[in-house]
């Protein structure tokens, strides 16, 4: 059995090795964007059957997003959106036989994690300006500064390693099963992992939203989203 | 028995993924119980109620998770081996 | 654990690139068809709301016009019926008038024509009455026809001027007429008191008249002295008519 710990290089091109995540990135990224640049080629206001389920995907979104900030989601959209499109569909790669999914390595979480933080702190220091966002660490009081400090870290860690650990340990099981029984018995737990995969993209999407809210404050309300609570 | 670490290591990784996963499960059953009460309670506030409750589900179950990644440490990184 | 630094970079940035790609090509574009679909609802909305707003002014406009009609109608009624009413007034009016002229004039012709009538009446019954008189007159006995006329012919001369009365048989014999033909005695009598009246004696035409029923007449050139029945009933004849 591998090492899931270990990413091994497939080849390298000059002195930059190339793992087989970022391979399966670069295909998922391909896919992505060829197929949405398709779909948004032809945008109509009467929508095709494609457009109505990207439409109904974004404003889901947008949904989510201004829920959980009471903001307008139009800042965030791309982000989060993007983040969960591509966490959904990495996890669900698995069903392709042969791939492993991206994220059951570390460093696409880590990544991930990686660009969230930034993001955190960009629009925390965009929508409060840095000395207000600094200020944010001395809340309630100044003694709470290393706390916020580890929190701001742990929170970051332990968002790479949920989601690793899901969808690695999905990958683990499917493959110790696969060794011993073979044909019938991972269908179930192929299943599961369908779900798990899911989940934990919307789980990843909820707390970069949660996290990039907490630091651009309490928001207005936005006037203009509908709250949608049949999502969740 | 020359490979002593390698099975308390084993031995702790099983034991460290199996106690793990008590305090996660327990939570998670509160938790889950908390949520239907309350949605039973109000089911309008259902889509809020569950969205709460997968954030938190995810949070809890991080811990169960930690210790997966320690049992997987121990096994495959396990650095007196 | 170990964590191969070059894949995380990579990783970082297909993750940004898949980033920016996502936000180029899937949400910009959809959510822009989203607000656009929403702005277009709205769009429609408003303009169906300015429409119904156009056809409610359109409607009371219209109602504006038909009220505006109808008031018309109904000024143009009330003025032909005042003007109707007018004319009917004027016609009453003037018919009344005319009627009223008429019915004047017709009276005053019918008093004119009473009156002509009363008068004729009158004339006639004066007529009637003095022949009445006449007729009964004539019965009288014949002396004292002339006789006591005789003194109420010396007061008649007597009231005359004195120029006249003068003038009084100067140009010739005075005819003296009389109701019957004088006796002796009369004429001597009358004789003396003409000369007594005028202070003189005239010569005198004694001319026997029976149409002076009773009573003389002096006729002289200047100056007709009567002092007869016959004078006096057309006298009274004359006042009569005129009296009317």
């Amino acid at each position: 059995m591998d090492n899931p710990l270990i990413t091994e290089p497939l080849f390298h091109i000059g002195p930059v090795p190339i793992a087989e995540p970022v391979l399966v990135n670069w295909a998922l990224m391909a896919v992505l964007g060829l197929g949405s640049a398709l779909l948004t080629r032809r945008l109509s206001r009467t929508p095709s059957t494609a457009q109505t389920v990207a439409e109904l995907f974004v404003s889901t979104i947008d949904g989510q997003i201004s829920d959980t900030m009471n903001r307008d989601p139009a800042p965030y959209r791309g982000l989060i959106g993007s983040i969960f499109l591509f966490v959904l569909v990495a996890n669900w790669s698995s069903l392709i036989p042969g791939i492993e999914p991206p994220t059951a390595h570390l460093e696409t979480d880590a990544a991930l994690a990686l660009i969230v933080f930034v993001a955190t702190v960009l629009y925390g220091i965009k929508n409060k300006g840095l000395r207000g966002y600094l200020a944010t660490f001395a809340e309630p009081s100044w003694v709470m500064i290393p706390l916020n400090i580890v929190e701001q870290i742990t929170r970051t860690f332990s968002l790479i390693v949920r989601l690793f650990g899901n969808v690695m340990s999905g990958v683990f099981v499917i493959g110790i099963v696969l060794s011993l029984a073979g044909l019938f018995l991972p269908i179930p737990l192929m299943a599961l992992d369908l779900l798990t995969g899911a989940v934990q993209a919307y789980i990843f999407a909820v707390l970069a939203t949660v996290f990039i809210g907490s630091a651009v404050g309490e928001g207005h309300a936005a006037p203009s989203m509908q709250k949608d609570p049949s999502h969740g | 028995m020359d490979n002593l670490v390698e099975v308390v290591s084993i031995i702790s990784a099983a034991l460290a993924v199996g106690f793990g996963a008590i305090g996660p499960a327990l939570a998670e059953g509160r938790a889950v119980a908390a949520a239907m009460e309350a949605i039973a309670r109000q089911p309008e506030a259902a889509g809020t109620l569950s969205r709460t409750l997968f954030v938190g589900l995810a949070m809890i179950e991080t811990t169960a998770i930690y210790a997966l990644v320690v049992a997987l440490l121990v096994l495959f990184a396990n650095p007196f081996v | 654990m170990t964590i191969d630094w070059w894949t995380l970079g990579l990783q970082t940035v297909n993750a940004l690139v898949l980033i920016w790609l996502l936000g180029r090509y899937l949400f910009g574009p959809v959510s822009a068809i989203i607000a656009e679909r929403r702005a277009a609802a709205q769009a429609d909305l408003d303009k169906a709301a300015a429409e119904l707003e156009a056809a409610r002014a359109a409607h009371s406009a219209a109602e504006a016009t038909r009220d505006d009609v109808a008031r018309q109608r109904a000024d143009m009624l009330a003025a032909a019926q005042t003007e109707a009413d007018a004319e009917r007034t004027r016609l009453l009016a003037a018919a009344a008038d005319e009627a009223a002229e008429t019915r004047a004039r017709t009276q005053s012709q019918i008093a004119q024509m009473q009156q002509t009538a009363r008068a004729e009446i009158s004339a006639e019954a004066a007529k009637l009455a003095a022949n009445i008189a006449r007729k009964a007159l004539a019965r009288l006995p014949d002396d004292i026809l002339v006789a006591p006329f005789a003194d109420g012919l010396t007061d008649a001369i007597a009231a005359l001027p004195e120029l006249a009365r003068d003038r009084i048989g100067q140009d010739g014999p005075v005819t003296l007429r009389t109701a019957r033909a004088l006796t002796a005695a009369e004429e001597t009598l009358i004789r003396q008191a003409l000369s007594r009246a005028l202070g003189r004696d005239i010569a005198l035409t004694l001319l026997a008249d029976a149409s002076l029923i009773a009573g003389l007449e002096l006729d002289a050139p200047t100056a007709t002295v009567r002092n007869h029945l016959a004078a006096d009933l057309t006298r009274i004849e004359a006042e009569l008519a005129a009296h009317d």
